[in-house]
């Protein structure tokens, strides 16, 4: 009977609608859920992702990219953490485009934090992103 | 002080996703969220008391 559940929703398409919610969640942390008219879920997650990436800026993190000061294969050192950062999405794009939050700044005290709430608030981002994906293809309440 | 402030932070900004992903009535993610918060506290302090007693010399 499990086995028959499972048949039966993975023979359940995916709306083009979830692709779309799920590009704007990443693109922009609280889109997706705003998309869905889900405004308490953005608020309360696109508020949390906003804040702790700024934060992370504020207290001097940095983010990754694969041109880096590593030269050769250890640059694809870079690749976890960078992967991490991208989840921020047009945040990142931002920055990048700006040359904002790219520059090491480790003499200050709060650099390792800032550098945590950086990646981590990319990671969150993910989160949310998969969770406006599952909304929008009626897999989650 | 200030890095127990930044800890409580981020332990409060990651328990608020969290909590907001997870299923189930609003109720029982506020407790999961306040867990994960409570998690993130406990384990910092329990391995900053860890670290403190063994030699770093």
């Amino acid at each position: 009977m499990v086995a028959k559940q499972i048949q039966q929703t993975s023979n359940v398409e995916t709306p083009r609608y979830a692709w779309l919610v799920g590009l704007a969640a990443w693109a922009v942390p609280g889109l997706g859920h705003m998309l869905l008219r889900r405004w308490a879920r953005a608020l309360v997650l696109g508020g949390s992702v906003w804040a702790m990436f700024l934060t992370g800026l504020w207290l001097g993190g940095h983010l990754f990219t694969l041109s880096g000061t590593d030269q050769g294969p250890a640059a694809f050192l870079q690749l976890l953490p960078m992967s991490a950062n991208v989840g921020a999405g047009f945040l990142y794009i931002f920055c990048w485009l700006t040359k904002t939050g790219f520059a090491e700044h480790a003499q200050l005290i709060t650099f390792e934090y800032g550098n945590t709430f950086l990646l981590v608030a990319g990671l969150l981002n993910y989160l949310a992103m998969l969770d406006a994906f599952d909304l929008a293809a009626g897999r989650k309440q | 002080m200030r890095h127990v402030l930044w800890m409580a932070i981020f332990a409060g900004l990651t328990a608020v996703v969290f909590g907001a992903v997870a299923r189930g009535t609003n109720r029982q993610r506020l407790l999961y969220g306040l867990k994960v918060f409570g998690e993130f506290m406990f384990i910092a302090f329990a391995l900053g008391w860890v670290l403190y007693f063994l030699p770093y010399r």
